[in-house]
């Protein structure tokens, strides 16, 4: 049995070359045709990327059926054009999250591309949450896992 | 569950040494002495670890047995890895729009010529 790691990481290989996989992580228009999970769209007027290190990357999730909206504040702290982007996102209480960092890296595989994402820190997020007292996220996020 | 359940069993699980104690309790149970062995440090903190462990309701410990094993217990860590999974899954879902979308965006390139 594997226990549960610090960081979520997730790698997907995309037929496509890196620039281009890079750029549909900085571009307003690219962003807001996939960064909404399923059930949730990202509105273009919602975005805002300054792509550069200290820069902000912002957008808002609306939820499909509610259309409640879930902002999502973020800023670069790294960027190497097309290798990596470090994204560090402002804690999202209402979805059980505290402060983390998305890493993604763009390998280079013969024209196509390998994402590599890491997320997290989880723990960290979910004790830092317990210590600020944000119990109604916390009942929210028993409620999900069937608590 | 409680609701700070999950904030406990994340704080246990932030801890290599009391991960490395949960793999080897994956395998068997477990007296203090023998989860001690493979670790350079006193039975005193491998007892504190437990502690913290069994507060997370992560493990269970024999009250009346003279040397009280340690067990697994499976739910804690079941439901840390079911919210680990949610974000997993948002992740999954987004890299399915991101393949169709470069897809598109790569025909339309073709198209134009």
């Amino acid at each position: 049995m594997t226990m549960a790691d610090q960081d979520l990481r997730i790698e997907r290989v995309f037929d496509a070359p890196r620039e281009l996989v890079f750029k549909a992580w900085l571009s307003p228009e690219q962003l807001a045709e996939w960064y909404g999970p399923a059930q949730f769209t990202a509105p273009r007027e919602g975005i805002v990327v300054e792509p550069r290190e200290g820069g902000r990357w912002e957008l808002v999730m609306v939820q499909g059926d509610t259309g409640r909206e879930h902002p999502v504040r973020s800023r670069i702290v790294e960027m190497v054009e097309p290798e990596l982007l470090v994204l560090e996102n402002e804690a999202l209480p209402d979805h059980g999250m505290g402060v983390t960092r998305t890493r993604v890296e763009f390998h280079d595989e013969d024209g196509r591309t390998r994402m590599v994402l890491t997320d997290g820190p989880y723990e960290t997020t979910i004790g830092e949450m317990a210590g600020q007292g944000w119990t109604g996220a916390f009942d929210k996020l028993a409620a999900a896992i069937g608590g | 569950m409680p609701t700070d359940q999950l904030s406990r069993t994340f704080a246990a699980l932030g801890d290599p040494t009391r991960r490395q104690i949960l793999s080897r309790l994956a395998e068997s149970e477990a007296t203090v002495s023998e989860l001690a062995e493979p670790f350079p440090v006193s039975l005193a903190a491998v007892s504190k670890h437990l502690k913290v462990l069994e507060r997370a309701g992560l493990i269970e410990r024999d009250r009346e047995a003279q040397y009280r094993p340690s067990r697994l217990q499976i739910e804690p860590l079941g439901a840390a890895s079911d919210w680990i999974d949610g974000r997993r899954t948002t992740w999954e879902e987004r890299f399915d729009r991101l393949d169709s979308h470069l897809q598109t965006l790569q025909e339309g390139t073709n198209d134009d010529g």
